[in-house]
């Protein structure tokens, strides 16, 4: 670890300039390793050792570490250690959501990796984490289209979306996951309390302000839907956020944003054609109606128009909201990710795209 | 220099010193990388924001003012600037930010109002004017767009160069 360099304030604008970093944030991958090993270590009692050690993913948000464990006896075990730095696009982290998630998803038809251990206050390794079973497969590139041919596509859609409604009929109210509806404020209604966290995180003074950004989050708070039924969602569900093999979906992953809410939630996100490639269909080979049909065969919910159309805006709205965390770690928090700069170029045509997907819905 | 333009460039500077630089074993290597820092703070003494797509902006937000003075004109409403805030001698790039900024957060205390109690006493013509202004800065974004680079969430997520459609898992 490097050492903390206090941060100095632009006097002019309040912002912290690119500059002044919290270098203590930058995790480095061999003291990440020896710490592992030193919570293993302690963990089983026994010395461990951390024969492979590799990070796996560059994301914007979890960092995600593969790695081998060999025991005393001998025995090795494939992991995954997943760590929320200090200085990532949503810190500061909670590692729960997950935990909860993959508690609450081992016995279900829903694949996820099989949780070993994590620690909210961070243990030896300093960051919230958690350690999984490793899952064998690939992770599909949600932004430039997929090279796999339409018929692979188009069996890993029908997964995706029988896994969606097995999902989403889950009674979540007897598992881990019911302890996040522990955090919503009273008087806040449930489907809603997502919105309301991404409008705090909107809300906080930037450079560039977007009016109609401001004006959208308003918009979704007065004009959100009754859902059909309160289910598990997992915030996130999107092509890129699977893993497949031979033409299989082996595991769920990045359940850092589940709560309970609307199920069409998860629908309209998994829409963006963002995530597709571009395209309007979903994983850029199955029409709207022909998704929209399969999800209601197999989960028993009737979904509403105007629900999916609002939701398909709440998802650029989300998609906005995560951009403007990327531009306050860079502009606000001073964090030396260029990664975080380029993110802010892309608001324009979000928010044009919102304004007129809340066209469609009113 | 405008607020924007500087922080970008210093955070270049900074990303090359701190993420990139310790990573360089080789000298040739470095060396070219120290160069892009030196041309990086020199474009940065020399170069501005373009003040072109800054003054549309701002043409479009006074556009966007005088449209709402007069769809509500007998309404009780907030202040509004009147006339052309950016002056023929044109002031620099970093005035001009501000002005377009300042006019974004104006726009969008305006949009609220549509949306809020102030506007109960007509809603239909606060409908109206709400249309007026989405319009107008749906217009401003697209000057906004027109000068946007392509976008590179593959390679900015995975660190690879597009053309790779799967990543390891």
């Amino acid at each position: 670890m490097k050492a903390n360099v206090a941060p100095s304030l632009d006097p002019l604008s309040g912002t912290q300039s690119p500059g002044a970093k919290t270098a203590e944030l930058a995790i480095d991958d061999a003291t990440m390793r020896h710490r592992l090993t030193q919570y293993l270590c302690a963990e089983a009692g026994s010395p461990v050792e951390v024969e492979t050690f590799e990070r796996r993913s560059t994301g914007f948000s979890w960092i995600t570490y593969s790695f081998t464990a060999r025991d005393q006896s001998g025995q090795k075990r494939k992991l995954i250690l997943r760590v929320g730095p200090t200085n990532g696009l949503f810190a500061p982290y909670s590692v729960l959501p997950q935990v909860y998630a993959l508690q609450s998803m081992e016995n279900s038809r829903v694949p996820v990796p099989r949780l070993v251990s994590y620690s909210q206050q961070g243990a030896n390794i300093g960051f919230p984490f958690f350690i999984s079973e490793h899952v064998a497969g690939d992770v599909a590139a949600p932004w430039l289209g997929s090279g796999a041919t339409e018929q692979h596509r188009r069996g890993i859609v029908l997964q995706f979306l029988d896994i969606l409604a097995e999902l989403h009929t889950i009674d979540w109210q007897h598992l881990p996951l019911r302890e996040l509806l522990v955090k919503i404020p009273a008087g806040e209604r449930t489907e809603r309390a997502p919105l309301t966290a991404w409008r705090a995180l909107v809300s906080r003074p930037l450079i560039r302000y977007y009016p109609l950004l401001d004006w959208a989050g308003l918009w979704l708070h007065e004009n959100c839907p009754t859902p059909p039924r309160m289910t598990i969602v997992h915030g996130d569900y999107r092509v890129g956020n699977f893993l497949e093999e031979n033409g299989n979906i082996t595991a769920i992953l990045d359940w850092e944003l589940t709560h309970v809410g609307d199920p069409h939630e998860d629908l309209g996100w998994a829409l963006v054609p963002t995530f597709n490639g571009g395209s309007r269909k979903l994983y850029g080979v199955m029409e709207r109606s022909e998704v929209i049909d399969r999800y209601q065969n197999k989960s028993g919910i009737t979904l509403s128009p105007r629900s999916l159309a609002y939701y398909e805006a709440f998802a650029l709205y989300q998609m906005a909201a995560i951009q403007i965390c990327g531009i306050h770690a860079f502009e606000v928090a001073g964090f030396d990710d260029m990664r975080m700069a380029a993110m802010s170029t892309q608001m324009a045509s979000i928010v044009r795209a919102l304004d007129k997907a809340i066209e469609v819905v009113a | 220099m405008s607020q924007s333009f500087d922080l970008l460039i210093d955070g270049m500077i900074e990303t090359i010193r701190s993420r990139i630089l310790p990573q360089l074993g080789d000298d040739f290597v470095r060396g070219q990388a120290y160069g892009i820092i030196y041309a990086l703070s020199g474009l940065k003494l020399s170069a501005d924001w373009s003040i072109a797509p800054l003054r549309s902006q701002i043409a479009l937000q006074d556009k966007a003012f005088a449209e709402f003075v007069r769809l509500g004109a007998e309404l009780d409403h907030p202040d509004v600037p009147c006339g052309p805030r950016v002056l023929p001698s044109a002031p620099e790039s970093a005035e001009l930010e501000r002005l377009r900024n300042d006019g974004d957060r104006k726009l969008g205390e305006l949009l609220m109002w549509t949306s809020g109690p102030g506007a109960a006493a007509d809603p239909e013509r606060a409908k109206a004017i709400q249309a007026t202004l989405r319009h107008i800065i749906r217009d401003q974004l697209k000057i906004d767009i027109s000068i946007m680079a392509k976008p590179m969430f593959h390679e900015l997520a995975t660190g690879e160069e597009s053309g790779s459609a799967q990543s390891r898992g």
